[in-house]
């Protein structure tokens, strides 16, 4: 399995990767960590003429926490953010990281590549949504923010324009008695899952939820907001009822297909139960408990 | 992964049976190390990166291929054209299916009559028959110039309706084979019949970390042929590309070295074989290249098989005894049969499974889809059988209200009838059963699983114990063939071993396998380090395959869960051989007699002395005796070479092709897993709580390695019960050619494993030792039968070996709304018994 030929270019700054991209022409492509574009490329399914790598462009795989925002850097590894002080910080972060593929593709695989390709079942697209998040991006004339629900349009559709970088993501850090969680259920480790939920609540006190955010992944073009089952929750006690409310709202927002990974019937049946089991882990994160939780894997 | 594990061993496994094992030299002279779990020498070499596989492999001149391969599964060739490929920079030639038919003959069938007709040619010439089917080949200086000239190479299809189910292909009627007897009279006398409605065993395969790599070169000076590949069962592939390609058997040449895996599914890479080797011939004897990407070997390599069972019908007595079965059974081989007819016959190894039913009707059936073709897969035709099985016995049991332990308590072959005879004249050489049971449900728990079931019911939860007991035949007789064809020339079984010393002394063993990780060169180091009284460290034993050695008979290969009896026999044969020769050596230099010799090893070495006493040889002495100094050696002596070849002989016979009455294979490694599986009841995502895996292979040669073929077997069939499946679409696309969608199982997926081992030593082996390895999809069974009865008050019926969260969510709505009833009929009679 051999890609068609391509020429490969190394940016040694943003400015140049940008230049190269305008130079080079739509047939260019960034490549960060591979993990979906050679997959793609030695299928021959995707073909592009030149890859710029962005790889050794310095400061792109920070990770910063100053004024209440969490910076990550375009090129920061999932494997990066899985052993970070972020992950502790924002637990969403670790339970999102750590479950994405196998070690191989953590190791590689990045942030922002991620986000770039907006596959619908993307971990991070349903993670950071239920978190204020943003994208920043670099082209010829400058910079940009994009708020992370503006970002992603359609499956594997963005806002960039052709002559962009994604440089870094901003995630405002969740006040106090806040605590999120993202579940996902998977079939083994190198492979998208099925269903993933991502939740994040805020806490009145020790019942009462203040505000929530309820993401969808894999039911949808793209990670979908639930606000029926936020609107369940919100101002209001976390009692089984309300939860029940909120997973049976969340099963409504989903247009799940069916594929290899499960019938759209039985992905929709998931996803509720995915952020209920969210729902629970969140609150008692958000009172201070330390859960794990994350990806399951079929079998175990 | 950790583990609990119990040892106990059968010192007497059974009572003297008509066949015994038959002499091939006397047991070695210590046991030392034979039984040892030491580790294995291939170890070393293999994890620091010297291992040496076929894309290892550079010729000078080497060329690659790359096929092109049809997207349709049934279609017409319209037209076909090579001419832009051929002019693409770096190719040097290409070859069409219709070009290369003019060359070859079409592969041997092994099926009978109108099987016979099945024109197998490695390259499709005029219709494509399952997609991914070759049809053409582009040969270039590179592989990615093959690559890119091959996607030149334009083909115009007329797609034909595809056939993709054994249902629709049995419409228009294919092999028949019904098995033995009739049950009209055992069925009138049960007290309960239970009739079970459609059952399928799904299509799965194994997942080799290496795909099939073959390095091709036919020289045109000498006309051979030299392959350095990864098949695994290489005499059989020269039987099969010598006629094909023209040549004599001897002018093909196999080599292989170390293998990343097969698990039988390479055996059937020999149409592959012939294309490379004809792309060598016509490049002018450049050595060309293939290694198969993971897309190519998904849609193309080979399937394990999936068979449907339907209309079975089962007599039982008031007891739960089974006293009969009555069945049809279609077997789906894709769209060729190939090694295939093989499986047709092969299941009936274990036609009662591990059960004393005398009665067994099975109207077999094998029906061509438009799939990939089947090949050898792990467990290898026995265990659809004996899925089938246990899912009898778990759905007559839970129809009669008879627990499922007991259910198999009740039925279970016993200990004191081995050797057991089956209906079919097949001999269960030894083996305990109930104490394999017994310590499988120690090792989980079952009683307190009992009772935490029950409390977990009440709370709603759907919780489920399971038994999979199944067998791992080994040391087929090829004979079976012939109750699928009689006119078949084989029967039996051997393997050769050739244990010599070379000039400086150096004992070094060629064997006639082909191991692709079962640690074939420690367990053959151990016996001959037994039989000489040395140590493992002082055998070199030659990996991998090669003909060169002459190490090889028309059976030769690495399948059928053998090398332990066949293999290690075949070498110890030769060990006992060299061991006669060296001491009449040393007898006549040292000027004793051969019963004062002992064997050892001394200060210099391994050595011949003579006992009590200062006088000793070395093998360097010995050797040089015959090889480089060997004037005035008495004339006595001169048929001494220091290099001796054994040939292992099954004690088989002929089985009796009309009544398909014979036995079918020699041992019978036996597995009892038991396993605790919770149904989440919100997700529907099966979850094993608790796993423990009993093994009893005989005596086992090497524990270590028994141990850890356990655990792979396992694991392999945890991957098939709940994550694998060769999913084809209704027109032939295969929609799990990758492994994102054919989710092979990794780490994360399977649970603690229990191990548990028992010791039947096999009378009809050298050493009692059993081949294992396969492992007979226990967890398969097991898995399925934990389902049946977390499920089974919900009204579901596991009638499919392959089970999702997604399947049995779909499952459970199906028995809300009905959907299984009539599935299973049970029919309670007043009996005479
Ligand atoms: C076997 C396997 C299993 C996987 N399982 C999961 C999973 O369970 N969950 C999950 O979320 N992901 C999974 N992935 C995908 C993985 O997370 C990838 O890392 C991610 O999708 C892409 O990141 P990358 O850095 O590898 O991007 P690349 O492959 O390098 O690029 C992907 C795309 O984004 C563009 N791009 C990359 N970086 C930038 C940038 N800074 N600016 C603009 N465009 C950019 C590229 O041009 C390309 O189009 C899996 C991948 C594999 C191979």
């Amino acid at each position: 399995m051999y890609a068609a030929p391509f020429s490969y270019h190394r940016a040694a700054s943003l400015q140049e990767a940008v230049k190269l991209l305008q130079e080079l022409g739509e047939e260019a492509r960034v490549i960060a960590g591979g993990q979906s574009l050679i997959p793609l490329m030695k299928m021959r399914m995707a073909r592009p003429a030149a890859l710029i790598d962005i790889n050794f462009i310095s400061g792109l795989s920070d990770i910063q926490t100053s004024k209440g925002e969490l910076r990550i850097g375009a090129t920061v590894r999932h494997a990066d953010l899985e052993n970070s002080s972020a992950g502790t910080t924002i637990p969403i972060v670790h339970d999102c990281a750590a479950g994405i593929a196998d070690v191989q593709v953590r190791n590689q695989g990045t942030i922002g590549g991620s986000l770039a390709e907006a596959d619908p079942s993307g971990d991070w697209g349903t993670a950071l949504l239920a978190l204020e998040s943003s994208v920043i991006c670099a082209g010829p004339d400058g910079q940009r923010t994009v708020p992370l629900e503006d970002f992603i349009k359609d499956a594997y559709t963005t806002v960039l324009a052709h002559n962009e970088v994604v440089t870094a993501i901003q995630v405002k850090i969740p006040p106090k008695h806040s605590g999120g969680a993202h579940l996902a259920f998977k079939r083994s480790a190198p492979v998208y899952p099925t269903a993933s939920a991502s939740v994040q609540l805020t806490m009145e006190d020790h019942h009462m939820c203040k505000d929530a955010r309820i993401v969808l992944g894999c039911v949808g073009l793209t990670a979908i907001r639930a606000k029926e089952a936020e609107k369940a929750l919100q101002g209001k006690a976390l009692e089984e009822k309300n939860v029940r409310a909120a997973a049976d709202a969340a099963r409504a927002a989903a247009e799940p297909q069916s594929d290899m990974r499960g019938s759209a019937d039985y992905k929709r049946l998931l996803v509720g139960t995915l952020v209920k089991r969210a729902i629970g882990i969140a609150a008692r994160r958000a009172r201070g408990e330390s859960v794990p939780a994350g990806h399951e894997y079929a079998g175990r | 992964m950790a583990g609990k594990v119990v040892a106990m061993s059968k010192k007497k496994a059974s009572r003297g049976g008509s066949q015994r094992f038959s002499g091939n030299g006397a047991a070695a002279a210590t046991t030392k190390w034979v039984g040892q779990p030491i580790r294995r020498k291939e170890e070393n070499r293999l994890v620091s990166g010297k291992g040496i596989f076929v894309d290892d492999e550079k010729m000078p001149g080497m060329l690659h291929i790359r096929f092109v391969r049809s997207s349709y599964a049934h279609a017409k060739i319209t037209r076909i054209d090579v001419s832009k490929a051929e002019k693409f920079p770096g190719v040097v030639c290409t070859l069409t299916g219709a070009e290369i038919k003019r060359q070859v003959q079409p592969f041997i069938e092994i099926g009978p009559g109108g099987a016979q007709k099945i024109a197998d040619y490695p390259l499709a010439a005029d219709k494509v028959v399952f997609q991914g089917e070759p049809v053409a080949a582009v040969v270039a200086e590179t592989r990615l110039a093959a690559e890119d000239a091959a996607e030149l190479v334009e083909v115009d299809y007329r797609p034909l309706p595809p056939v993709v189910t054994a249902e629709d292909a049995l419409k228009d009627e294919s092999i028949l084979h019904p098995a033995m007897g009739t049950n009209q009279k055992t069925f009138k006398q049960a007290a309960h019949v239970v009739r079970i409605g459609r059952l399928h065993f799904h299509r799965f395969s194994s997942t080799p970390l290496e795909c099939n790599v073959i390095l091709a070169t036919w020289d045109p000076r000498s006309g051979d042929i030299e392959y350095h590949c990864n098949n695994t069962f290489p005499s059989f592939a020269s039987q099969f590309l010598a006629p094909a390609l023209g040549v004599r058997i001897d002018q093909i040449h196999m080599k292989s070295f170390d293998i990343g895996g097969g698990f039988g599914i390479k055996i059937t890479s020999y149409p592959y074989m012939a294309v490379c080797a004809l792309a060598s011939r016509k490049a002018g004897g450049r050595a060309v290249k293939w290694v198969e990407t993971r897309i190519e070997h998904m849609q193309a390599s080979a399937h394990g098989n999936e068979r449907t069972f339907l209309d079975t019908r089962v007599a039982l007595d008031k007891t739960g005894v089974i006293l009969a079965i009555d069945s049809k059974h279609v077997d789906d081989c894709g769209a060729f049969p190939r090694y295939e007819p093989l499986g047709c016959v092969i299941w009936a190894q274990v036609l009662p499974a591990t059960y004393r039913v005398k009665n067994v009707r099975i109207d077999m059936h094998q029906v061509v889809t438009n799939k990939c073709p089947v090949g050898p897969n792990r467990g290898y035709s026995r265990m659809q059988h004996l899925w089938f099985m246990e899912r009898v016995i778990d759905i007559c049991g839970q129809a009669l209200g008879i627990p499922a332990d007991e259910m198999r308590r009740r039925n279970y072959i016993r200990k004191n009838e081995m050797p057991y005879k089956t209906p079919n004249g097949c001999v269960y050489d030894s083996g305990d059963y109930a104490s394999m049971l017994a310590m499988a449900k120690k090792l989980v728990g079952w009683d307190e699983w009992k009772k935490k079931q029950a409390a977990a019911r009440k709370e709603g939860r759907w919780i489920g114990l399971g038994i999979g007991s199944t067998l791992d035949s080994g040391t087929n007789n090829f004979g079976q063939a012939r109750i699928i064809n009689p006119d078949a020339p084989f029967s039996g079984q051997s393997k050769v071993g050739i244990v010599k010393l070379d000039i400086y002394g150096e004992v070094v063993v060629s064997m006639g396998s082909v191991p692709q990780g079962q640690g074939h060169e420690t367990t053959a180091a151990q016996v001959v380090a037994d039989a000489l009284n040395i140590t493992p460290a002082l055998v070199n034993v030659r990996p991998g395959f090669d003909t060169a050695h002459n190490a090889y008979t028309g059976h030769t290969g690495t399948y059928a869960s053998q090398f332990a009896v066949t293999g290690l026999t075949a070498i110890h044969g030769a060990a006992m051989k060299l061991r006669k020769e060296l001491s009449r050596l040393a007898a006549w230099k040292l000027q004793a007699k051969e019963q004062d010799l002992e064997f050892g090893v001394g200060g210099q070495g391994p050595e011949v002395r003579v006992k009590g006493r200062q006088k000793a040889i070395n093998y360097w002495a010995l050797a040089n005796l015959v090889n480089v100094n060997n004037a005035g050696m008495p004339e006595s002596l001169w048929d001494i070479t220091l290099n001796c070849r054994h040939v292992f002989h099954a004690n088989f016979q002929i089985p009796d092709v009309k009544r398909k009455y014979g036995n079918l294979t020699l041992t019978y490694a036996a597995q009892v897993h038991a396993a605790v599986v919770e149904v989440d009841r919100e997700t529907f995502q099966p979850k094993i709580l608790t796993y423990a895996c009993v093994d009893d292979c005989g005596k086992a040669v090497n524990p270590l390695i028994v141990e850890g073929q356990v655990h792979g077997a396992a694991a392999h069939g945890i991957g098939a019960a709940l994550l694998e499946d060769c999913a084809y679409d209704a027109d032939g696309n295969l929609l799990t050619a990758t492994f994102s969608d054919y989710t092979p199982i990794t780490a994360m997926n399977i649970p603690d494993l229990m191990y548990g081992h028992m010791e039947s030593p096999s009378p009809f082996t050298l050493n009692g030792a059993k081949g294992m390895g396969e492992g007979g999809a226990a967890p398969v069974h097991t898995i399925c039968a934990a389902l049946q009865d977390a499920l089974y008050p919900s009204g579901v019926i596991i009638d499919d070996s392959h089970n999702t969260g997604d399947s049995l969510f779909r499952a459970v709505q199906k028995a809300e709304s009905g959907g299984y009833a009539g599935m299973v009929r049970v029919e309670h009679r007043r009996a005479s018994r």
